[in-house]
C-alpha cells in the first residue's frame, strides 16, 4: 500500500514534462503560422525536443512502474 | 464485475522465460526481437534477389525509411556516410519491434501460468524488456565514444570532457562524464517507458471496456484509438532513438566551423572498424 502511495507521489513530477511540452508546442506553432515553409526545417528538432522533454515524465513513470511491481 | 482488490490486468516488469537453450535462457521478448530480426532480415534478401531500378511496390515500401532517413541525416551535416547506416539501422529495428508488438496474439497467446487469471505470452513486444532498449543504447554509446576517440585521441577526448575555460575543469569534468554516461539511461528508459505503459495502456483500456456487459459496445472502438496512438508513439520512439544517435554521434565528431577541411567522409567499413576496435 505504501509503495502505490509513492508510486502515485512519483507521478506529480509528470507536471514539468506537461508544461514543457505544452510551451514548446505552442512556440513551434508561433513559428509555422509566421513562415509556413519552415514546417520543413522544424520539423525534425521539434521532435527531437518533444522526445527530451518527454523523458523526463517518463523517468517519472519508470519509477512509478518499479515502486508499484517490483517493490513487495 | 472483477472483486475489489483484484488486478485489472496482469503485467510483468520482467519478461517471462519461455525454455532454456543450455545456460541461456529465452525469454518472450528475446522471441519477439528475434521475430523483428526475421522481418527485415526477409526483407533484406527480398531487396537484394528483386531489386530494380524501376522500384516496384514492395521495393518502394523498404526503400522508405532508408531514403527517409538518409535525407535527415545528409540534411543536418556534411560528413554522415560513416554512421548513416547505423541511424538507419537502429530505426527500422525499433519500428518493426515496436509495430510487431501490436500484431494479435502478441501478448494474448501463451501458456496458462500458476496463479488464476496470469498467462504466460509466448510472444512480447521486444521494446518492453529493458535488456533490449538497453542493448541498442550501449551499441549507441560504444559507437560514439569510438568517433570521439578515433578522431580526436584518448587525450583529446578527455579534453573535450573538462571543458574550454581550463580552471572550471574539476566542476566541468564529472558533469560533462554524467551527462554522457547518463545518454545510455536516458536512451533505454526513454524507449522503455513508452512501449511497456503502452502494453499496460491498451490492456487496461481493453480490461475496462470490456468489464462490464453495458460497456461491451465501447470496447469496439476505444482501444482501437490506443492501438492507433500506439502506431505513432512507437513509430516516433524508433525516430527518436535513431535521430538522437545521430545526434550523439556528430556531438563527438564536434564540427566547428574552420574545420570542414576535416570533412572527406570516411568510408563505412571504417566506422564498423572502430566500433569493432572499441567494443
Amino acid at each position: 500500500m505504501d509503495s502505490n502511495l509513492a508510486a502515485g507521489l512519483a507521478m506529480i513530477g509528470a507536471i514539468g514534462p506537461g508544461i514543457g511540452l505544452g510551451i514548446g508546442f505552442s512556440k513551434a506553432m508561433e513559428a509555422i503560422g509566421r513562415n509556413p515553409e519552415a514546417a520543413g526545417t522544424l520539423f525534425v528538432p521539434y521532435i527531437l525536443g518533444l522526445a527530451l522533454t518527454e523523458a523526463i515524465g517518463i523517468y517519472c513513470l519508470i519509477i512509478a512502474i518499479i515502486l508499484i511491481f517490483a517493490v513487495a | 464485475m472483477p472483486e475489489a482488490g483484484s488486478k485489472l490486468i496482469h503485467v510483468v516488469l520482467k519478461a517471462e522465460k519461455l525454455f532454456s537453450i543450455g545456460p541461456l535462457e529465452v525469454t518472450n521478448s528475446m522471441v519477439g526481437a528475434v521475430l523483428a530480426s526475421v522481418v527485415l532480415l526477409l526483407a533484406m534478401v527480398y531487396f537484394m534477389r528483386m531489386a530494380s531500378i524501376v522500384p516496384n511496390r514492395m521495393q518502394s515500401l523498404i526503400e522508405l525509411p532508408v531514403e527517409l532517413m538518409t535525407g535527415i541525416v545528409a540534411g543536418t551535416t556534411s560528413r554522415w556516410r560513416g554512421y548513416v547506416v547505423l541511424v538507419i539501422g537502429l530505426f527500422v529495428m525499433i519500428l518493426v519491434a515496436n509495430w510487431l508488438g501490436l500484431l494479435p496474439g502478441v501478448g494474448t497467446i501463451g501458456l496458462r501460468g500458476e496463479q488464476p487469471g496470469e498467462l504466460i505470452p509466448f510472444v512480447r513486444a521486444a521494446g518492453a524488456d529493458v535488456n533490449f532498449t538497453l542493448g541498442l543504447a550501449l551499441v549507441t554509446f560504444v559507437v560514439f565514444v569510438s568517433w570521439a576517440i578515433r578522431l580526436h585521441g584518448p587525450l583529446g577526448y578527455l579534453r573535450e570532457l573538462a571543458g574550454e575555460p581550463r580552471y572550471m575543469a574539476p566542476l566541468m569534468f564529472p558533469i560533462h562524464l554524467i551527462s554522457e554516461l547518463s545518454r545510455l539511461v536516458s536512451l533505454s528508459m526513454r524507449l522503455f517507458g513508452n512501449i511497456f505503459a503502452g502494453e499496460i495502456l491498451l490492456g487496461t483500456m481493453l480490461a475496462l471496456t470490456t468489464a462490464a456487459a453495458f460497456l461491451l459496445p465501447l470496447a469496439l472502438f476505444i482501444p482501437t484509438i490506443f492501438l492507433g496512438l500506439e502506431l505513432l508513439f512507437g513509430a516516433v520512439q524508433a525516430l527518436v532513438f535513431a535521430l538522437l544517435t545521430m545526434a550523439y554521434i556528430i556531438l563527438a565528431i564536434g564540427e566547428r566551423p574552420g574545420t570542414e577541411h576535416e570533412a572527406n567522409a570516411p568510408a563505412g567499413n571504417e566506422g564498423a572498424q572502430a566500433s569493432a576496435h572499441a567494443a
